[in-house]
């Protein structure tokens, strides 16, 4: 039987809807709220309003990965280095966190990974912590600098000074991801990187789906839009630069070696030519959330009325 | 008589008196087009339509292969059904094809697109009757306007 790509990949789309796990979210929005908080306390004037950056405040999140990434913007004399910044923060989390959950030091953040509740939920939020470049600077442009705790892509571990501008780049995406087709896809390959494992970081294809758009003529069925942006990335990543929208002088495509642009090429090149050779696969790679079957339509199909009241059918000719 | 649209899942029921009332009164007009509205109700899950009923027109115009319904006191006697207990309200339309299949026309699926979205109609999707009718037998195709597409039901019975 051959599958109808466009109605399944609906389907999968419709299985990621965050609102389908609420009571999750909610979760992710309190502990967030809550770690803000803690920090606010801990810091008080030696840091600014702490943020969240992450798919959610974006719009491009999907319910098996939230992304709350919390942007915790320090004052520049808050510390010596970026470097002691980044341990403080992690010993401070680390000390009134690991009761509660699991605190690791990752490659530009500390996640948080708590304990599962009676529920089951388990509730990921990470902190990025950013100093302002000079003092007070950050009021005039939101520009920070981040440490580079180990090796991102092709950024060294250990790297001071890395630019950017966290307000900028949610804004960026969140106004591509107006835009339903980007939204759909960006989502689409979040879906396909967190079922099959894969590398890229989240902004990363966020960019990157913006770009294919950008550059190409994308039209057609939401198959077709998937499609167009699947050759794209199979096509052009391996030498693609990918402006930070916080930064220009940064290239979020240096987050991925040359052996992981070359591997996700890869990737794109084979899941095109399965899915072409038996419409089928595409189960494989881009699978509904089990947690969330599709309700078949026709359990919300309805003899709906516009509005409560009398009709008064027009004059009408028939044939 | 027991129809059933299994793509979308819907049912629609029409007693035998109101077939016998609608091939008695396209009967009288043959081999002239004729038809009416339907009155009805929904089900409380609103998965089931019940014809209760025709009104039929105090105007029209008519050929054999044409009808125009005119809407003169329609609008008068529905509020009355509408007040009534058990309320009954407008479910869609019904005309004859003489000496032809129950089969809507272009202009027939026109018709019922602009039924949808006309707005004195308060229901979102009306339901079509069409009686194919020789001299001696007669055969009923149902539709109904769904989503901006005309879509046929089965017959169950
Ligand atoms: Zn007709």
């Amino acid at each position: 039987m051959a599958t109808d790509k466009t109605k399944h990949l609906k389907c999968v789309l419709d299985s990621h809807k965050i609102q389908k796990e609420q009571a999750l979210l909610d979760k992710h929005i309190t502990k967030k709220d809550e770690i803000k908080a803690a920090l606010k306390e801990e810091y008080g004037s030696k840091m600014y309003e702490p943020f969240n950056s992450g798919s959610y405040a974006k719009h491009t999140a999907i319910n098996t990965k939230f992304d709350f990434d919390l942007v915790a913007p320090y004052k520049r004399d808050a510390f010596d280095t970026l470097k002691e910044m980044y341990n403080a923060v992690h010993d401070f989390l680390h000390k009134k966190y690991s009761d509660e959950a699991t605190v690791k030091k990752q490659k530009v953040s500390i996640g948080l990974e708590f304990f599962a509740d009676e529920d089951g939920h388990v509730v990921k939020v990470d902190v990025v912590p950013g100093r302002e470049l000079n003092q007070d600077q950050y009021k005039d442009d939101n520009n920070i600098n981040l440490y580079v705790h180990s090796q991102l892509g092709t950024i060294p571990e250990g790297s001071e000074r890395l630019k950017t501008n966290p307000k900028a780049q949610i804004s960026n995406v969140k106004d591509h991801a107006e835009k339903e087709s980007v939204r759909h896809d960006i989502k689409l390959l979040k879906i396909w990187k967190v079922q099959n494992g894969k590398k890229p970081k989240s902004f990363f294809l966020e960019l990157i789906t913006i770009k294919a758009f950008d550059k190409k003529d994308i039209t057609g069925d939401l198959w077709d839009k998937l499609k167009a942006v699947l050759e794209f990335i199979r096509d052009e990543v391996k030498t693609i630069s990918l402006p930070d929208p916080g930064n220009s002088n940064n290239d979020v495509a240096d987050t991925l070696t040359d052996v992981e642009k070359s591997d996700l090429s890869d990737d794109m090149k084979y899941m095109l030519e399965r899915i072409e050779e038996n419409s089928d696969n595409i189960k494989l790679y881009f699978k509904v959330n089990p947690d969330h079957p599709c309700e078949d339509k026709m359990e919300e199909n309805k003899y709906n009325v516009k509005r409560e009241g009398v009709s008064a059918p027009p004059a009408t000719r028939f044939g | 008589m027991k129809f059933f649209c299994a793509t979308i899942g819907l049912t629609l029921s029409i007693s035998e008196t109101v077939v016998s009332k609608l091939i008695l009164e396209g009967r009288k007009h043959y081999p002239k087009e004729y038809g009416g509205i339907l009155v009805g109700r929904y089900s409380d899950d609103s998965k089931a339509c019940i014809v209760e009923d025709t009104i039929l027109p105090q105007n029209h115009k008519s050929s054999r292969y044409a009808f125009e319904r005119g809407k003169e006191g329609l609008a008068q006697k529905l509020s009355e059904l509408y007040e009534q207990t058990p309320r009954l309200i407008y479910i869609g339309e019904w005309h004859t094809h003489p000496d032809s299949a129950p089969f809507p026309s272009a202009t027939d699926k026109q018709a019922m697109l602009q039924i949808a979205n006309d707005n004195g109609v308060t229901i979102a999707s009306p339901v079509l009757l069409i009686l194919g009718l020789n001299s001696t037998s007669y055969t009923l195709g149902a539709y109904l306007q769904f989503q901006n597409q005309l879509i046929r039901y089965e017959q169950q019975d």
